[in-house]
């Protein structure tokens, strides 16, 4: 089926079976491989992505229900010239990335953070990325990483 | 020293960039034209015989290009290291649920699970062993291989310490204690499953992709079962999404399946497995059955110790002989003792299997000791953190082993940091005789952990260094970075030996056919064998352009002094670096050069029990405080203190990044990592049942660094990665028991054993594990 949606910011109409995931769709049909599958039962969170300005892993998400919505996946993230975007400079910064395998995920659920407060206690972004495992960083530096990038867009607003 | 410009500095890691931007390419990222997808057949028994194996009813389904079995390889596929017992693809045995039988190669997925689906295999089943109590009982079933000598063929090893008579040194004790504790088993968890991918290569060989942790071994293993000359086997290091130890024999089996598959299709074969098969089929870290007896007088002088470990290595060997010497080297704790004894035997049982995991069989029986120590502390009525601190090794002492520590003993630095930074005294005080529902405790725990392989075997590591044509620095280890940092690691330490700006290195992924060999990347030895091997070939390539600038300059060697990346001479104006190399190819020199450094050799007799088993140690003292609700069991963490003595730390936010994560890990471990077999079938087969600390689960936790340098380690380092998880469990169950005035002697600490104080009869079925190999 034709499936038509928003995809970072641009249209794209897409021709996928019914039965596939947004998560195949983006990564064997679409080849944007940015989101990971660590589990595909909604459990890991490094599949995630921003569907109509909310957090959902798109393991769980299938094709047909993005119609008509806007996605903005990992690839749809950065700064104007295509490089990182202060979220993801402070990922670096911090020393939030190991294996990096959490990252695209984690990244995705700190904008989607981000889009509905500038003012997150470290308590709130801890709830925020609940449901994106991360087994190497213990979570601490990309706590930082997204707490850093709350200050900064605050004052720059 | 004159200072140091980029080691302890805050750096970039190498590889952040590509990751953070969701461009890193992960095995499961990697398509290529033609590229065909595989799938095992994987066994539903535990323990059964291959009465049938016909492949070619699968050859029939449409798409299907491919299918191997034990018969497609050289001897049967038969591999492992130390013990040679594992198989590729199951050779007439299973030995456990999901062990590979045949791997099929197909045009999609689909099809290749068809295929498997296709292929008639019959299984008679054979009695198994499921409790590693009975595995050595003279009727239990043979699960292990034929043994040349009269030994039980389910004995696999028996490691021991033996320091004086310590039962002797007990009985004149004041205080003495006799516990038994256990630690369950724990599934590494990294969020990417494993894959693997092959192509074909024009000369009749083979190219492989693997996220493994040795890409070296694997490709001896390939070369080896699929018996091929080495030159005509590569093996090339993606980026690894997580491994703590667990991308080692399954990877080299999946290599070495999409290998053979590639090898007769003459297409690239890409094997990945979903979280199912990975649960399943792939080893974890062992169980151990923990009993041990200690001795004190009553001033709180530790006397004595006689530990004993039953561990399970499951359906085989693995690393598992391995891992038992290293946790009977650390089973008696950083103390010091007259006496000890320990005894630590591992049986095969058809459990599925066990092998490497962070910590090596040192996270198992800190875990006991640190427990154990706590009790004892309690008993002769003093602080256990005073207790340990009144025991522990110090510069001068003499190990249990018979090792004279003569530098970089860390330890009493690191409880001292930690009893201050946590506020221990006061909390300690503060939360002794609570009442309430929820209560508060804290409790401490101290480690040490030998550095690199010790006795273990040869300890050596390469590296290569050559200056481009755009002056850029291409270095090499033959050691993987999946995901510790050790790629920064090697990168500031050769920037640092040559004086030039970190940016302009280009530390690459291993390649076999570039990099040196340099053994497994294991034991948490990468800084200091992998960054020394980097420190010597950028000191080599150093001196060519030091060479090279003191002819530019007409002046002497020791004339020469730095400025940034440029050289100056007497008459004191800055070359720049560029001209410097300009010059040395004018001069014909060579701006390559390699690096090996190979550790001091040192001795283990391993029938007396004594030596020197490691060249060094890392230290450290971790406090946890946790929140227990009386009424539920819950127990949460609610602060963690990590002091941690690595020797020097090269990049601080990796160091501190290896503490928080090892930290979490060690949570995960103490109170809600369960594994269970049940008859051999697994019930936790995907992450909404292997419950691994989230985000909310973890504390804040407070790192900080005591640096006891080493005189071998490069700039003093020696190591982090599994220390940092090792004594986190200990410290977590010391406090719960501050909390709650109860024991939970057993690992998990969940719900159940928190509140009850035992385990609830729970049913299990083979239903999750049949399934999850069919989706
Ligand atoms: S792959 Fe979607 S949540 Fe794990
Ligand atoms: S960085 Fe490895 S899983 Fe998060």
């Amino acid at each position: 089926m034709l499936i038509e949606f928003t995809l970072n910011y641009q249209p794209i109409a897409i021709e996928a079976p019914p039965d596939v995931t947004l998560l195949h769709l983006l990564r064997d049909h679409l080849n944007l491989t940015g989101a990971k599958e660590g589990c595909s039962v909604g459990e890991c969170g490094a599949c995630s992505v921003i569907m109509d300005g909310r957090l959902v892993n798109s393991c769980l998400v299938l094709a047909p229900q993005a119609h008509g919505s806007e996605i903005i996946t990992i690839e749809g993230i950065h700064a104007p010239d295509g490089g990182p975007n202060d979220l993801q400079e402070n990922f670096i910064t911090y020393g939030a990335v190991q294996c990096g395998i959490c990252i695209p995920g984690m990244v995705v659920a700190g904008e989607a953070l981000l889009m509905r407060t500038l003012t997150p206690t470290r308590t709130e972004i801890r709830t925020a990325l609940a449901g994106n495992l991360c087994r190497c960083t213990g979570y601490q530096q990309i706590v930082d990483a997204i707490e850093a990038t709350a200050v900064q867009r605050r004052q720059a607003s | 020293m004159t200072e140091l410009q980029y080691i302890g500095k805050p750096a970039r890691r190498v590889d952040a960039l590509e990751k953070v931007m969701g461009k890193a390419k992960y095995i499961a990222d990697r398509k290529l034209p033609g590229m065909l997808h595989a799938r095992c057949l994987r066994s539903e028994a535990p323990h059964a015989l291959i009465k049938k194996l016909d492949v070619t009813p699968a050859l029939a389904v449409p798409g299907v290009r491919a299918v191997i079995t034990s018969e497609d390889f050289f001897e049967h596929s038969l591999f492992g290291f130390p013990v040679k017992d594992e198989y590729v693809l199951a050779y007439r045995k299973v030995r456990y649920v999901g062990e590979a039988i045949a791997a099929v190669a197909a045009d999609t997925p689909e099809a290749a699970l068809a295929g498997v689906q296709a292929i008639v295999c019959e299984l008679e089943p054979l009695p198994g062993v499921f409790d590693m109590e009975h595995a050595l009982d003279p009727d239990a079933a043979q699960v292990g291989p034929d043994r040349p000598d009269d030994q039980h063929p389910n004995f696999l090893d028996l490691l021991i310490v033996r320091q004086a008579d310590p039962l002797a040194e007990i009985e004149q004790c004041a205080v003495k204690l006799d516990e038994r504790y256990s630690v369950g088993p724990q599934e590494h968890a990294y969020i990417e499953p494993e894959g693997a991918l092959a192509v074909p290569t024009r000369e009749g060989g083979v190219l492989v992709y693997a996220p493994n942790q040795s890409p070296f071994v694997n490709y001896g293993v390939l070369a080896m079962v699929l018996d091929l000359p080495h030159n005509l086997v590569r093996v090339i290091q993606p980026p690894v999404g997580g491994s703590f130890g667990g991308k080692d024999d399954q990877i080299y089996q999946m290599s070495a399946q999409v290998a053979k598959l590639a090898l007769l299709t003459g297409k690239p074969v890409r094997l990945v497995y979903s979280r199912e098969e990975s649960l399943i089929s792939s080893y974890k870290r062992d169980p151990m059955h923990i009993r041990i007896r200690l001795g004190a007088d009553s001033d709180g002088t530790l006397r004595a110790v006689k530990f004993e470990g039953l561990m399970d290595s499951g359906a085989y060997a693995s690393e598992s002989t391995f891992t038992a010497w290293r946790g009977s080297i650390h089973a008696m704790g950083a103390y010091r003792y007259n006496a000890c004894a320990v005894d630590i035997k591992c049986v095969y049982t058809n459990n599925g299997y066990y092998g490497a995991f962070r910590g090596f069989g040192n996270t198992e029986v800190c875990a006991g000791i640190e427990q154990a120590i706590d009790e004892l502390a309690c008993a002769v009525g003093m602080d256990p953190l005073d207790f340990r601190l009144k025991n522990c090794l110090h510069v001068g002492d003499r190990t249990a082993h018979g090792q004279i520590l003569t530098e970089s003993v860390g330890l009493p630095d690191c409880i001292k940091t930690v009893r201050r930074l946590s506020d221990w005294d006061r909390k300690r005080a503060a939360y002794a005789n609570q009442t309430g529902n929820i209560r508060r405790g804290i409790g401490v725990a101290a480690l040490y952990h030998g550095t690199s392989l010790g006795a273990e075997g040869a300890d050596y590591a390469g590296s290569t260094i050559a200056v481009e044509q755009n002056y850029s620095i291409d270095l090499t280890s033959g050691l993987t970075d999946y995901g510790t940092g050790s790629r920064t690691v090697f990168t500031l330490i050769a920037a640092e030996e040559l004086g030039v700006s970190p940016d302009r290195i280009h530390m690459q992924r291993p390649d076999t056919d570039t990099a040196i060999e340099s053994g497994p990347t294991v034991a948490s030895r990468s800084t200091m064998l992998g960054g020394n091997a980097a420190r010597v070939a950028a000191d080599n390539l150093r001196q060519t352009l030091d060479y090279a600038a003191a002819d530019l300059l007409g002046c002497e060697l020791h004339q020469l002094v730095r400025s940034g990346e440029a050289y100056v001479g007497p008459d004191e104006e800055p070359v720049a670096w560029e001209r410097v190399v300009d010059h040395a190819r004018e001069m014909g020199l060579a701006l390559s050069a390699h690096g090996k450094w190979t550790a001091p050799r040192i001795e283990w007799d391993h029938h007396h029990g004594t030596g020197t088993p490691y060249m060094a140690y890392h230290f450290a003292s971790q406090v946890a405080e946790v929140e227990v609700d009386m009424r539920t069991g819950v127990v949460q963490v609610v602060n963690f203190w990590a002091v941690h003595d690595p020797g020097k730390v090269i990049f601080p936010q990796g160091a501190y990044g290896q503490v928080y994560g090892g930290v979490a890990q060690g949570l995960g471990y103490a109170l809600m990592e369960q594994i269970t077999y049940t008859n051999g079938y697994l019930q936790e087969t995907n992450f909404e049942s292997y419950l691994i600390p989230t985000s909310v689960d973890v504390p804040e936790i407070t790192a900080q660094f005591v640096e006891a340098p080493f005189s071998k380690g490069p700039y003093g380092a020696k190591n982090i990665a599994e220390p940092s998880m090792v004594p986190a469990a200990p410290a977590i169950l010391n406090a719960i028991y501050h909390a709650t005035g109860k024991r939970v002697r057993d690992l998990p600490a969940n719900l159940e054993r928190v509140l009850l104080g035992h385990d609830l009869a729970k049913g299990g079925s083979a239903k999750a594990c049949k399934l999850g190999l069919k989706t």
